[in-house]
């Protein structure tokens, strides 16, 4: 009857599927479906956590594409599938085939399943065996039934683990001689004793329980010492797990090590991914920069970005420390140095970013910025930045690194003072300037707070992220404020104070830009970017922070 | 019997242990191609020079394909090597194959005035090529021999010295096991 049943839900599973699989393969009503419909079972090699038809990649428009073109060729989904499986391999499907060593990745979890299912009627089973020691068995009666019955029928008293006298390691002792028979039973029932094996060691399982009763019928009790203890004398014992020492011990240890094992490896490893092809290990167990100076260059940075360079400075050692070959933070500490007017320690630093990452970009624009402007070496500042150049693709930086060069007599070496960064194209002149009013909205008036600070801040158009280009600061400003922006004002010594900059204001309540205070007041000019020189740059202040 | 329970469980948590670190360590942008020791695809590309060139008519040459574009700073880095290899085997029965991809003829064709480049380079205006060989992280080169098969892949920004063996293999019909890595753009 059970069989039948079984035979007809068998039968409406595969009609189920068949209308399924029937639907799925019907033709798609027009191409544009068709392509989509293929294009959602691709994954699309740039973003990889889309399909192609979901990626608003270029790459993965060209393979929409190619689908399109294939599925007007009149070839089946499949064939267009393989097409791709075929230069790139299993991966680029989303769904993996259920066929060949894919099938793994559909059957394992099942197979697991139903292991641990298994395992876990299999271990139910066994704990009911030990615990119902009186069952009959089928094994024969081979030992005398007043002792069988001494043995495994006696009420044992529960014993306090941390009592030693005799009367407690013998109850002990017969409480692991029926744990030892019990499981005899169950091999033997399970087949894997031969009776012969059985009867033998059951007979000396059974020689040393005499002995046991007997001389646990020779020691007398002793009365409860706590009141826990005698608790305890009430609870049958077959009611509790019985684990042995080494257990409990080795279980414990188990979970300490793996915890944390797993701790550490995880608080180690697991991070936010660094750039879009980076993992969310970056170079851990694979790459050279250790854990801690990754901590400490983050650290660094952000302290170079809010211009606090005494805790920069000590977030840069503590990296050096750890990697002292580490090329960013030379580079950074290049930068810090050139800030303080260093010339000669900034190169230094840059030339071991350099010996390390020959192409970093950021060292070679310190080197060549330090050896045109502080060391007027116009030859190898050319060198050096021509360098950068071949590494930079066309656009706004490039542009920049164009200019700068430019701007460097090709006379080399001890040229005329006037090249000299000061009086040079980095030197504040009046088209080096951005100049005009910044007013406050009327809504805004009666909020200013009269200790605040206005910062006057210019970043370039390019972005990039990093410290501002210049920023002014006008403590306790009374508005309109007339400003002007120019070269002096530039954050980092040596950057010239050209090219389009994004313009903003900020009326800060505490004074430190970096906070987001209640209360600040921003506003940024309307036609940003702005290039360098204009004049009559107004800006009106018209958001405040909530 | 605890010794057995032990190796049980060591049996079951290590290889568990082993998968997750492994997952740890790999770079799950990497796509491993299959194409190594195929057949190159055939492919015929439109030269900056006006020109046509077909993969099919290079036959009995080593060729050396290399994606390229002009806003991937990888392939700036790798450009020098790769003209200064090409004067180096250009006499020889070699030959080098440049396709720019997702790039526009102006920016790909002052790339090619910069750095000089010398050999024949053209365009893969619809990545067609490039799907054909299955690429996704640029620069991106292949050592194809005479027979047209491919013998070694390396994607990201690679050596002059590697490039000259690798197509010194190729022509001997040598096949890599593995394919190489260097610094890479994703394409877009």
């Amino acid at each position: 009857m059970k069989l039948t049943q079984a035979c007809k839900l068998l039968a409406l599973l595969l009609l189920l599927g068949g209308i399924v699989h029937h639907s799925d393969a019907a033709p798609a009503p027009d191409l544009e479906d068709q392509t989509r419909a293929i294009s959602a079972e691709l994954r699309c090699v740039v973003c990889q956590n889309l399909s192609v038809a979901d990626s608003p990649s270029e790459m993965a428009q060209q393979m929409r594409a190619i689908v399109r073109e294939q599925v007007q060729a009149g070839k089946s989904p499949d064939q267009i599938k393989d097409f791709f499986v075929s230069k790139y391999g299993e991966w680029v499907l989303l769904k993996p085939r259920t066929t060949g060593f894919s099938a793994l990745l559909w059957i394992l979890p099942y197979v697991v399943l139903v292991l641990g299912v298994l395992a876990a009627l299999w271990l139910v089973h066994r704990w009911t065996l030990k615990k119902n020691t009186v069952q009959p068995s089928s094994a024969p009666a081979l030992l005398a039934g007043e002792t069988r019955a001494e043995l495994l029928q006696g009420e044992i008293e529960e014993v306090d683990l941390e009592d030693t006298s005799a009367r407690a390691q013998l109850l002990r002792e017969h409480a692991r001689l029926r744990g030892e028979l019990a499981e005899l039973d169950f091999d033997f029932q399970s087949e894997k004793l031969s009776e012969s094996d059985y009867t033998a060691l059951k007979q000396e399982i059974a020689a040393k329980g005499v002995n046991i009763v007997n001389r646990l019928a020779a020691t007398p009790a002793e009365p409860p010492k706590t009141a826990t203890q005698a608790k305890k004398r009430d609870v049958p014992s077959s009611a509790r797990p019985q684990f042995r020492r080494w257990q409990i011990v080795a279980g414990g240890v188990f979970l300490l090590v793996f915890g944390l094992a797993l701790g550490v490896m995880l608080t180690r490893s697991v991070r936010e991914r660094d750039s879009e092809g980076g993992t969310i290990t970056g170079d851990f167990m694979t790459g050279s920069t250790p854990p801690a100076a990754r901590a400490a260059l983050a650290e660094g940075k952000q302290a170079f970005s809010k211009q606090d360079f005494p805790k920069a400075i000590e977030a840069f050692k503590k990296v050096l420390a750890d990697d002292p070959n580490n090329p960013e933070a030379h580079t950074y500490m290049g930068y810090i140095l050139i800030q303080a007017g260093h010339g000669d320690g900034a190169l230094m630093a840059f030339d071991k970013a350099l010996s390390q990452a020959p192409n970093f970009p950021m060292a070679l624009w310190g080197k060549g910025m330090v050896l045109y402007q502080d060391k007027k070496d116009y030859a190898g500042a050319r060198q050096v930045l021509e360098q950068l150049l071949s590494l930079i693709p066309a656009g706004e930086e490039r542009n920049e690194v164009i200019k700068v060069l430019a701007t460097i007599p090709t006379t080399g070496g001890a040229t005329t003072p006037s090249a000299a960064p000061e009086k040079g194209s980095a030197s504040p002149s009046s088209s080096a300037q951005i100049s005009g009013k910044i007013t406050i909205d009327a809504k805004l008036k009666g909020s200013i707070d009269p200790n605040a600070a206005l910062f006057i801040i210019a970043r370039p158009a390019t972005g990039g992220g990093g410290p501002p280009l210049a920023v002014k600061k006008i403590d306790r400003p009374t508005f309109p404020v007339d400003y002007t922006l120019s070269q002096e004002n530039v954050m980092m010594q040596g950057t010239p104070f050209t090219g389009k900059i994004n313009l903003t204001v900020r009326l800060d309540k505490d004074g430190n830009p970096v906070t987001r205070t209640p209360g600040d007041m921003t506003g940024e000019y309307k036609k940003n970017p702005v290039e360098v020189g204009t004049k009559n740059v107004d800006v009106v202040i018209d958001q405040a922070t909530e | 019997m605890p010794i057995r329970r032990v190796i049980i469980t060591l049996l079951i948590i290590g290889p568990l242990l082993a998968l997750l670190a492994y997952g740890f360590t790999r770079d799950s942008h990497y796509i491993v191609s299959p194409l190594l020791a195929k057949p190159a695809t055939p492919f015929t590309l439109a030269l900056y020079d006006g020109r046509k060139l077909s993969l099919d008519n290079l036959r009995g040459k080593a060729v050396f394909l290399n994606f390229w574009a002009s806003w991937c700073v990888p392939c700036r880095e790798e450009a020098r090597e790769l003209e200064a290899a090409w004067q180096n085997i250009k006499e020889t029965n070699m030959i080098f194959v440049g396709v720019a991809v997702q790039d526009t003829d102006q920016n790909a064709l002052e790339f090619l005035k910069e750095f000089k480049i010398t050999y024949p380079n053209g365009k893969d205006e619809t990545a067609k090529i490039a799907v054909d060989y299955g690429t996704w992280g640029i620069p991106e080169s292949f050592f194809i021999d005479p027979q047209g098969r491919i013998t070694y892949k390396h994607v990201g920004a690679i050596r002059a010295a590697l490039v000259v063996s690798k197509l010194a293999e190729a022509a001997k019909g040598i096949v890599s096991a593995q394919e190489g890595k260097g610094d890479y753009s994703a394409v877009k």
